[in-house]
């Protein structure tokens, strides 16, 4: 089975004037369908650099990068930007919900973007916003949600395509606990559905919802490795695991 | 297709967000189009009556009066295809409700000639079954306001008074409209012209040449004038009654033209600042559309088609606008398509290249949406040091510090303010100057305000009279005449009045006045059209009487485009000169002219002409009303270019502000910043344009002065006054716009945490 996204080798560098800085120091990552990455390191490790890179946001400086078996790193940002539209959904931190649309625009738009007609794209967005608890929001503006709902919405944004994958870059850094297990709750029920997830995150306990553990540290992968998983919750096996 | 789709949504909803500002913009646009479509049309010369005219009544290129029938063959000159008349002409007055207006009476053949054929445009041509018929040329029609049917009195020079009946009314292309150029016309049956003035020594005999080539009329002409020596009155080409039908549209189009031209300028770089504070307060927005995966391209397209969609809108509008203000002036016809094409589609790619810079600087934007946007910081730009040297306020300093932090939006703001506040501050000149029309005539040449012709008393009685009034200060006695100059092949105006040791007090302002006879003023047209500089000597002939005299001075000349040499009534032969023709009645201060009138009228039972003198400004009101209009449109361009500044000021700074709060500066004096900000940039512009403006006014207004012929020394700058409250007007607006944003910014709870 092909992977997801592989990288070999990937560098960043930013040229601080005269002064090259080095945010991604040769990172070899492999992500396999259906599983659910968490990307974690202190601030200035380079992991927010390398979800961009991963789509396509920024360019690498040395490198490779193969989404679903393709090379993809040599792509110019204009066939980035088409592939984004379909292969890669796309949480920040800060929401970044259009602020001009309603609710149902943001939603509807990257579905209109990659083609769908006004009905399929209206159809979708309902769906969406209806799975996530937000039918009545629909024609808010984003400045009238709060930033929980706000997450949700950009979250239905980044579905509303169906991509291979979705990068989420600190997604719940900017809300409370409630929120944050809101949006947790949302991210594990797509990845349930077999939705791949790349997960930025500074939070541990965030981190602990993902497959796998992926550690940066100086823009360099320190530590990579699973999550064993419980099967079931039982009360029997959470006193087991202590 | 599907990013039009998604496109146009974004496009919408930002629209949506900021109606204000785009509705502002398509007015802008679409005042400046719709004042550069009116200029185009007043200045193309399909609005110009006479190649309608000439071409309808098959015109004639040159006219010619001499005293006496011309005994020459005209018809053999080379170049002349065909000869109308020579008709005889006798000058009347008509008498119409209680006025008295000067015309000539022209005996046409009841059938219509071949060449310079008047149209009937209502009623019917001369008829010999009703002799007393008589058609009236259209313009002296309308301003005697006769009717077809309507009679018609006629005082021959012999006193005699006659009454015959409007039979029709009549274009022609012979001569300008009245009362602009006079005398009237209308045209008599041959025999009905013999019984009101039989003496022929009266009369004058005019002729008509139709040339296979218009360009000919110099050449032809001059040999006229050679044939025709002593005999020849006068003589004027198709090119004088052109200039006299065009002259006010022409000073309007120039006027429009260059406020739609500058103001053109204005528009596009209040749209550039407009696409381009707003494409810095969406760059976030923008990043994030393109990690949803619009393209480098469809961004800058988007935005292309956002801005320029309100621009060609504008565009569309104003064009709409300006053909439809033509058509209700002018006709249908009026508006000719390739000017007006031309204009739209300049104008729409000045929109497009206005915004075409900050659209493509938007999709360049990076896709990464959280990377920071702010303005360059960190340093204290000069000024704010300055400022904070002399211990200013902090709230001062701050916005003082904040109005440089962009330099291009700062510069593109106040330069933005600069170019509508020099057009308004020339559009206050020209009102100024003709205020000064107003004010004071005898700067413009109209030093006496009545003329009274001596009509049924004699001459010294008539001046007896006048100079008994007792609101009258000054009479001089004065006559015009025609004089012919020898290559120049048309007639000019001399106008002797008074005497050349007391002259009438002409504006001289170049040289000096006339001060002995055989020397003379004249007019900025008349230099040009005989090529002549003060100092040259000019030879003149005056029915066969040679008129030698050196122009010593220019002075500033209102009538008939310049084209008058103005000397003591001394200078010329006494044939000419006595009896005057007129008397030119200078009032004390405070009389007033009606009044005068009036007891003239009185005191000679009806027996003089008075007639009160029309001032230019008066000629040229509409032109006040233009000013109005175009000063509303460049507010409008200041204000969107100011909205732009203050919305940019605010996004820049708004984090700044929690920041500033949580240091305990008050909601006031965060308003305060913020204000200080946007306002420095006003003042700033308003000043520098008020200056720019002033600078160049009078020698605008001269110039414009100089091409008409009425000459350079009429420009007059806006008084101190008008232009302090101007200014005051323009910041005081500009403060109040900036001051609501402003308030609501400083009251908002802005998170610090928020970015």
């Amino acid at each position: 089975m092909t992977s997801v996204i592989k990288t070999v080798n990937l560098v960043k560098i930013y040229q601080d004037g005269a002064l090259p800085v080095p945010a991604v120091r040769g990172v070899d990552l492999q992500v396999e369908p259906g599983e659910f990455v968490a990307v974690m390191g202190p601030s200035g490790s380079g992991k927010s650099t390398l979800v961009h890179l991963l789509g396509g946001l920024d360019t690498r400086t040395s490198g490779e990068i193969w989404l679903d078996g393709k090379r993809v790193d040599t792509l110019s940002e204009s066939a980035w930007a088409v592939l984004r539209r379909r292969r890669i959904g796309f949480v920040f931190q800060f929401f970044n919900l259009v602020a001009n649309m309603t609710v149902g625009d943001n939603v509807e738009l990257p579905a209109l973007l990659a083609g769908a007609s006004p009905k399929v794209a209206r159809e979708r967005r309902e769906s969406l916003l209806a799975a996530l608890n937000l039918t009545d929001r629909a024609d808010a503006a984003p400045a009238q949600l709060s930033g929980g709902e706000q997450q949700r919405v950009a979250l239905a944004r980044a579905l509303a395509n169906q991509p291979a994958l979705l990068l989420a870059d600190e997604p719940t850094g900017n809300l409370d606990s409630r929120n944050t297990r809101d949006v947790l709750r949302l991210l594990g029920t797509v990845h349930k559905e077999g939705q791949t997830i790349v997960m930025v995150t500074h939070d541990a306990r965030v981190a602990s919802l993902a497959d796998r553990v992926v550690s940066l540290f100086d823009g360099e992968i320190v530590d990579d490795g699973r999550i064993a998983r419980r099967r079931t919750g039982t009360a029997g096996e959470v006193i087991d695991l202590r | 297709m599907s990013t039009a789709l998604a496109g146009s949504r974004w496009i919408k909803a930002d629209l949506r967000a900021r109606k204000g500002q785009a509705v502002l913009t398509v007015l802008a646009v679409a005042g400046i189009v719709a004042a550069l479509i009116t200029a185009a049309t007043l200045l193309e010369e399909g609005t110009n009556p006479w190649r309608s005219l000439f071409a309808r009544t098959d015109g004639a290129h040159v006219w010619l009066y001499t005293d006496d029938r011309p005994d020459v063959s005209l018809n053999g000159i080379d170049g002349v295809t065909r000869v109308a008349g020579p008709y005889r002409s006798a000058p009347v007055t008509v008498a119409q409700d209680g006025k008295k207006e000067p015309a000539a009476l022209r005996a046409m053949p009841a059938t219509p000639p071949g060449v310079a054929h008047p149209v009937v445009a209502e009623g019917r041509w001369l008829d010999p079954s009703q002799p007393d018929g008589v058609v009236v040329e259209r313009s002296f029609a309308e301003s005697l306001r006769l009717r077809v049917g309507a009679p018609f009195t006629i005082i021959a020079l012999s006193g005699g008074r006659h009454t015959l009946y409007v039979r029709g009314i009549a274009d022609s292309a012979e001569q300008g409209f009245y009362p602009q150029w006079t005398p009237g016309l209308a045209y008599v049956l041959p025999l009905m012209l013999d019984r009101i003035e039989p003496m022929l020594g009266r009369s004058e005999w005019v002729t008509g040449l139709r040339l296979a080539d218009p360009d000919a009329t110099q050449v032809v002409s001059q040999r006229v004038v050679v044939m025709l020596e002593d005999k020849l009155q006068r003589v004027y080409t198709w090119r004088e009654v052109r200039a006299a039908m065009e002259l006010d549209n022409r000073l309007l189009g120039t006027l429009l033209a260059l406020f739609g031209a500058v103001g053109l300028v204005a528009a596009a770089l209040a749209l550039a600042n407009a696409a381009g504070g707003r494409v810095l307060t969406q760059l976030r927005d923008l990043a994030t559309l393109k990690s949803l995966g619009f393209t480098r391209g469809q961004v800058a397209l988007l935005l292309l088609v956002e801005h320029g969609a309100l621009g060609l809108l504008g565009v569309m509008a104003g064009a709409v606008a300006g053909w439809g203000v033509m058509v209700l002036m002018l006709g249908s016809t009026s508006v000719a398509p390739a000017p007006m094409l031309a204009i739209v589609g300049g104008t729409a790619l000045a929109v497009l290249a206005a915004v075409g810079v900050p659209a493509w600087r938007g999709g360049r934007t990076p896709p990464i949406p959280d990377v920071p946007s702010g303005p360059p910081r960190g340093r204290l730009s000069r000024l704010a040091r300055l400022a904070l040297l002399v211990r200013l306020p902090p709230a001062l300093v701050l916005g003082t510090r904040d109005a440089f932090t962009r330099r291009t939006p700062a510069f593109l703001t106040a330069f933005g303010l600069a170019v509508p506040m020099m057009m308004i501050t020339i559009g206050l000149g020209v009102w100024a100057t003709l205020d000064d029309f107003a004010d004071h005539p005898e700067q413009v040449g109209q030093h006496a305000s009545l003329y009274v012709r001596a009509g049924k008393v004699e001459p010294a009685e008539a001046r007896r009279i006048a100079e008994s009034d007792p609101g009258v200060a000054e009479v001089y006695p004065g006559t015009e005449v025609n004089a012919l100059s020898p290559g120049e092949a048309r007639s000019v105006r001399v106008r002797a009045i008074g005497a050349s040791a007391t002259p009438y007090p002409f504006p001289v302002v170049e040289g000096r006045m006339y001060g002995r006879p055989g020397e003379a003023v004249a007019g900025q047209g008349l230099l040009d059209l005989l090529g002549v500089e003060i100092g040259d000597r000019v030879r003149l002939t005056v029915g066969g009487t040679p008129l030698i005299v050196r122009i010593v001075g220019r002075n500033v000349e209102p009538d008939q485009d310049g084209e008058v040499l103005s000397v003591g009534l001394d200078s010329l032969s006494a044939k000419d000169a006595v009896p005057p023709e007129f008397y030119a009645l200078a009032l004390k201060p405070g009389a007033d002219t009606a009044e005068v009138r009036g007891r003239l009228l009185a005191e000679s039972g009806e027996g003089l002409e008075v007639q009160e003198v029309v001032n230019p400004a008066d000629r040229l009101a509409v032109i006040r009303v233009i000013i109005v209009a175009l000063i509303g449109v460049l507010a409008l361009i200041g204000l969107a270019n100011l909205l732009t500044a203050s919305a940019l000021g605010l996004r820049d700074h708004a984090f700044d502000l929690a920041v500033l709060k949580a240091m305990g500066l008050t909601p006031r004096q965060v308003m305060a910043t913020l204000v200080t900000a946007t306002g420095l940039l006003v003042v700033l512009g308003v000043g520098a344009g008020a200056a720019a403006g002033m600078s160049v006014v009078t020698s605008l207004i001269d110039l414009q002065g100089d091409t008409s012929g009425v000459g350079a020394g009429i420009g007059r700058a806006p008084s101190a006054l008008t232009l302090t409250i101007a200014v005051l007007t323009a910041v005081g607006t500009a403060l109040a716009v900036a001051l609501i944003p402003a308030r609501r910014a400083a009251r908002a709870q802005v998170p610090v945490t928020s970015r």
